[in-house]
């Protein structure tokens, strides 16, 4: 990293030459940066006012409750930096936690087998997103709110609304509540690997930028040479894949499989994706956002519930949040480009 | 305003094609309306014959309302996804305005003024402070519901002022009004939008921000105003709703309420890019999308798969329109 300070011309992002004390300065400022602060804020506040609030268990037990609209938000992450939206992941969840039920109780799979024909469901889904938005050219928005209401209306059809699926064996229900070594969700041993996967496609390979480029301009993109309507399918597929096998961890939590599975969970994922600084419209984004963004509401969520205040205080600040967030935003990038105006930047302005 | 009308009056179709090419699109969704009315007559004529059909008319016409706001801020490229929790609220506040013996052109009032001041919330928002539409609808929606169930604890509302229900007209005549007022609003904003300045304003932001602009039009201001009519539209729907039955119950609205309504819009043919559709296109969307959900009972067909079938129309509405508009 080189060490000449000040020197450099920087535009606020991607710049690789810029100084280590810059790097943080920019970093705090961005909305990264102002998410890790409330999250921090909010560990300190929880901490005086809630039980047990600053617990090992406790600290297990923030990712494990909201577990499901942390992968969907994972899964959106992508999605979104490609400038899509995709609505219908909750009513998919419906319809896959139906599915793993019929094919283990009454098809007589074994579990396994459903499992691995949920996903193959899942993806076939997202397939059939991507076919629509990118073959007939139809909006991401309309297309995914369309199948919103397909997907669930199906899990509703089949199950005429009131069957649902009981009795799981332990082996399967240990993936959605027990623990490895006492403290250690489950659970937690598929959000990680998931969330890195993730991480390292957005960020770490080819794939990954030419979703930012799609993001920018389709059209741009095409002409870059980026098979961009092979690279969409990509990201609604592993979203589908994605909605799915948070439908098998929702059923293994609950130890049930209902029509009404992830009823909801599509606006929450999409909070948490955009709170965590990556833009509605495409071309921004990220994954380490992504969580931080989960984690501030999931944090939320807990400790309020820990220190006995109203439950519907969480989705009220959220919203607070999600707002405040993106003024915030606009305003630091505003900064930004008048700094790069003046070139001169002060540093201390910053931090 | 004088302004806006003399830049608009050049740019109102230059050339004018015929009227049935213009109408297409609406033309299309409403032959497979009539075809579905000819099915229902054909396997299950009681549909008409026990007054079910007439209940469909009744009971969209709330919906119908939304759909003319929503028609309207989505023709101006814009999207709002809170209306549901704007819908409970003002149910809310109506029931307990009549609850606390206020008469109902008073309630009335009072529901407009909070559903058009949480449309000016989202309008400042979205027209203010640049927060994009999706976002700060999204946003206001979370708000907007989890501070009524903090407030109402889902307390139905009970022992309305007299007035409340049916206008307090009695269940014939008050239907005829409840229609009535649906249609008269459908009717105004169809003409406002076609033959006003505002209206053909809003087509000019939604087809083109920057032109329009150009053009003397402000974008900020047509912006702010649809999301403020929307949520005035959204009181008026609450009321129409509510006075249906003797309480007023604070789960209207969820269950995907918004969903519903620009799923209404969009098969009529609105673009969701804006500046693209008409209010008929909306009416038809919503008698289509309506009459399919209650028929089904009567078709033999089990009622559960309504939200698949409902699905399925959409997206074949917008693939078959996407198809005709690659073929032309």
């Amino acid at each position: 990293m080189n060490r000449s300070q000040g020197e450099s011309p920087t535009p606020l992002v991607l710049n690789d030459r810029v100084s280590s004390r810059r790097v943080i300065s920019t970093w705090l400022a961005s909305q990264q940066g102002v998410l890790l602060l409330v999250i921090v804020a909010e560990l300190i506040i929880f901490s005086i006012t809630g039980t047990n609030f600053l617990s090992l268990a406790n600290a297990f037990e923030i990712p494990r409750a909201g577990l499901e609209i942390g992968l969907l938000a994972l899964a959106l992450t992508p999605v979104i930096v490609t400038g899509g939206i995709d609505l219908s992941v909750g009513s998919l969840m419906g319809l896959a936690a139906i599915v793993l039920g019929k094919l283990w109780r009454d098809a007589h799979w074994p579990m396994e087998w459903a499992i691995a024909g949920t996903l193959v469901l899942g993806m076939a889904a997202g397939f059939l997103n991507a076919w629509l938005i990118t073959r007939l050219r139809i909006p991401p928005l309309i297309v995914t709110l369309g199948t919103f209401s397909l997907f669930r209306g199906l899990a509703e059809g089949i199950t005429r609304a009131v069957d649902n699926f009981t009795g799981f064996s332990d082996r399967f229900v240990f993936l959605g509540q027990g623990y490895f070594f006492g403290q250690v969700p489950a659970q937690l041993l598929v959000l990680i690997p998931l969330a890195a996967a993730f991480w390292v496609l957005l960020h770490r390979t080819t794939i990954g930028r030419a979703l930012v480029a799609i993001g920018f301009s389709p059209e741009g993109a095409r002409h870059a040479g980026i098979p961009v309507d092979r690279r969409l399918t990509l990201v609604y597929v592993l979203c589908g894949m994605t909605a799915s096998l948070a439908a098998v961890i929702f059923v293994a939590h609950l130890g049930q499989a209902k029509a009404d599975a992830g009823t909801g969970y599509e606006l929450l994922a999409i909070t948490a994706v955009v709170l965590g600084g990556t833009s509605i419209f495409g071309g921004r984004g990220s994954v380490t956002g992504t969580l931080l963004g989960w984690l501030a509401i999931a944090i939320l969520q807990q400790g309020l519930t820990l220190s006995d205040w109203p439950r519907e205080l969480a989705g009220i600040l959220t919203g607070v949040l999600l707002i405040a967030a993106i003024v915030l935003n606009q305003l630091l990038v505003k900064m930004g480009q008048r700094k790069a105006a003046t070139r001169r930047s002060d540093e201390t302005a910053q931090a | 305003m004088a302004s806006e009308q003399v830049a608009l009056s050049y740019s109102i179709e230059p050339h004018h094609p015929p009227a049935w090419r213009k109408y297409l699109r609406e033309m299309s969704v409403a032959a497979v309306y009539v075809l579905l009315l000819i099915v229902l007559l054909i396997r299950a004529p009681r549909f008409f014959s026990t007054g079910e059909f007439r209940e469909v008319l009744v009971g969209h016409a709330a919906i119908l309302v939304a759909a003319v706001g929503m028609t309207l801020v989505i023709l101006a490229r814009e999207i709002d996804i809170s209306i549901g929790s704007q819908l409970s609220i003002c149910c809310i506040v109506a029931g307990m305005m009549s609850r606390a013996g206020w008469s109902m052109p008073a309630a009335a009032l009072a529901t407009l003024a909070v559903g058009v001041a949480m449309g000016m919330i989202n309008g400042a928002l979205v027209a203010g402070l640049n927060v994009p539409s999706i976002v700060a609808t999204l946003a206001t929606l979370v708000i907007w519901r989890e501070g009524k169930k903090l407030w109402n604890q889902g307390e139905i509302i009970q022992n309305l002022h007299g007035d409340f229900q049916w206008f307090g007209l009695g269940q014939t005549s008050g239907k005829w009004v409840l229609v009535l007022v649906a249609m008269g609003i459908f009717v105004l904003f169809a003409l406002a939008m076609r033959y006003s300045a505002a209206g053909r304003a809003i087509y000019a932001v939604g087809s083109d921000r920057e032109a329009a602009r150009l053009a003397g039009i402000r974008p900020r201001r047509v912006t702010f105003a649809v999301f403020a009519i929307m949520g005035g539209l959204t009181a008026v729907a609450a009321l129409l709703t509510s006075i249906r039955l003797p309480t007023v119950r604070p789960n209207a609205g969820e269950d995907g309420y918004e969903l519903t309504v620009i799923a209404a819009v969009v098969v009529g043919g609105v673009a969701i890019s804006g500046g693209r559709g008409t209010l008929l296109g909306s009416l038809i969307g919503v008698a289509l999308l309506g009459t399919i959900g209650s028929s089904l009972v009567f078709l033999d067909s089990s009622p559960y798969w309504e939200k698949a079938i409902q699905g399925g129309i959409i997206l074949l509405a917008v693939a078959s329109d996407a198809l005709y508009r690659r073929a032309e």
